[in-house]
């Protein structure tokens, strides 16, 4: 599309339409004051602008309690991202294989994966394996269940990606004498992982999101650092408040780094 | 086997009730979640500067926090600033706002599919924006989106497992597993049940999604 569809539509408006949009706006703009106005007052009738709900935040102490919960999640996330790259290569090669009995079971695998909530994967670390007698730390008790359900979702979206390299560059590399490893790895995948790099660091949004369940197990993220700062100062509302703006801003540079990465590519 | 079939003689009244708490979540969220993303959609196209700064700033807040700190905010902090709102509502509420930011973010890839000659000829017939905008825009980004929006559905059914995360006093799936894990040594097979319920949950979104694709989608 060669224009926005918002300046299509309304890019040469006439001059009364050109002033009534300027009144509108100006009204609009009035009206979300309003609206952060009636909200910052009720923060201050319910007492939560007080000092002694923010001033804590002036202490490097807090901060770098914060950093350790972030790098908490940072560390639990990555490991997840690595596990589901990996696992979900495995995954895609067995729902790829042309063996039936190995193929089956995959996509068995994948589809469960998947369609279960990461959360019930925790519950089941937290408190079914113990009952079993397998006994995992808290860090593996959070990630590796993430990374588990994150490898199902990378195997369909390297499969995406497999299919969408065009059927002559397996034709051509057959032809030139490569096994089916050599054509695979040297030919396709290469490829594929160029057209599906967005949609991969796009999922690593999911893995952060997903490690908020660490308070579950009490693994030290940021979440957990949230609660234990919380139980220290009985500010529920700032803490909170600044922890969801971290995780909002931690997430929105990997989206935007998604989008980057999305850009034309040859 | 046996383990799965004495769960289900103590507990299958209570899967049955879980399962479909699961499914009333799900519905009750996506479906305002839905409208309120399309007027959030709406909203953004008019040329109105403020409104559409604070449209994005919300659909990138909604898209980017995670769920679960939104839930605790929402249960936990707001009572502190005199908003008491109730458990289930909470979860409804929670999953109501992503649903909607993801809606809104999609419908708008949706519109950009919609060739601008499309737009130009209807304005050229004598159309105005906001005509355009619900008549030959919005019918044509909804179908461009049914495969997005199954996903996104499938993936709300799965969020509702944040309900265990507050006391509730009814108990979907991922809350009754740990229930059950935590009273007897049955944590095993309710697993398995429970799975099992969520992945035919999602098989179905996922088919239904499929058929409706398949009748309303635009080959360009």
């Amino acid at each position: 599309m060669s224009r926005p569809l918002e300046e299509i539509l309304f890019g040469n408006p006439r001059p009364q339409a050109q002033a009534a949009m300027r009144a509108v706006s100006v009204a609009a703009a009035a009206l979300l004051l309003l609206l952060a106005a009636g909200v910052a007052l009720r923060f201050h009738t319910a007492g939560q602008l007080d000092a002694r709900f923010w001033e804590f935040f002036a202490w490097p102490t807090t901060w770098a309690f914060l950093a350790t919960g972030l790098l908490g999640t940072l560390a639990s996330a990555a490991m997840a991202a690595a596990i589901a790259l990996a696992l979900g290569l495995v995954l895609l090669l067995g729902r790829l294989a042309p063996l039936r009995l190995v193929r089956w079971p995959s996509i068995a695998v994948i589809e469960f994966l998947r369609g279960t909530p990461t959360l019930l994967l925790i519950y089941v670390c937290f408190l079914v394996l113990p009952q079993a007698g397998i006994k995992l730390s808290t860090y593996w008790m959070l990630t590796l269940p993430i990374g588990l359900s994150t490898a199902a979702v990378v195997a369909e979206v390297y499969r995406a990606g497999v299919l969408a390299v065009p059927r002559g560059q397996t034709d051509a590399a057959r032809s030139l004498g490569m096994t089916e490893a050599q054509v695979f790895f040297l030919i396709v995948f290469p490829q594929a992982l160029r057209y599906i790099v967005p949609a991969l660091v796009a999922q690593l949004v999911i893995v952060v999101k997903d490690t908020t369940f660490g308070y579950v197990v009490t693994y030290g993220e940021l979440m957990q650092n949230a609660k234990v700062l919380i139980a220290n100062y009985h500010a529920l509302v700032p803490v909170y408040l600044v922890v969801a703006l971290l995780y909002c801003l931690v997430n929105y540079a990997i989206s935007r780094a998604s989008k980057q990465l999305g850009g034309p590519m040859h | 086997m046996g383990e799965v079939s004495k769960l289900l003689a103590d507990y299958g009244p209570a899967f049955g009730q879980a399962l479909l708490l699961t499914w009333k979540l799900t519905a009750l969220s996506f479906v305002p979640g839905f409208l309120l993303g399309m007027v959030v959609t709406v909203l953004r196209l008019l040329p109105l500067p403020p409104l559409r700064f604070v449209l994005t700033v919300y659909v990138e807040i909604f898209r980017n926090i995670p769920s679960v700190a939104l839930l605790i905010f929402i249960v936990f902090a707001l009572p502190d600033l005199n908003v008491l709102i109730d458990y289930e509502p909470s979860v409804i509420l929670t999953l109501m706002l992503v649903c909607s930011a993801f809606t809104a973010d999609y419908l708008r890839a949706g519109i950009n599919t919609i060739p601008g000659g499309q737009m130009e000829a209807a304005l050229s017939l004598g159309m105005r924006p906001i005509r355009v905008i619900y008549s030959i825009v919005l019918p044509q980004a909804l179908r461009a989106v049914v495969q997005p929006m199954t996903s996104l559905l499938i993936a709300l059914m799965l969020s509702t497992s944040l309900a265990s995360q507050v006391p509730f006093p009814g108990r979907e799936l991922t809350a009754l597993v740990s229930k059950i894990a935590n009273d007897s040594a049955a944590g095993i097979p309710a697993f398995a049940v429970a799975a099992a319920m969520y992945v035919a949950t999602g098989l179905l979104i996922a088919w239904a999604g499929a058929t409706l694709e398949k009748k309303v989608r635009i080959l360009r």
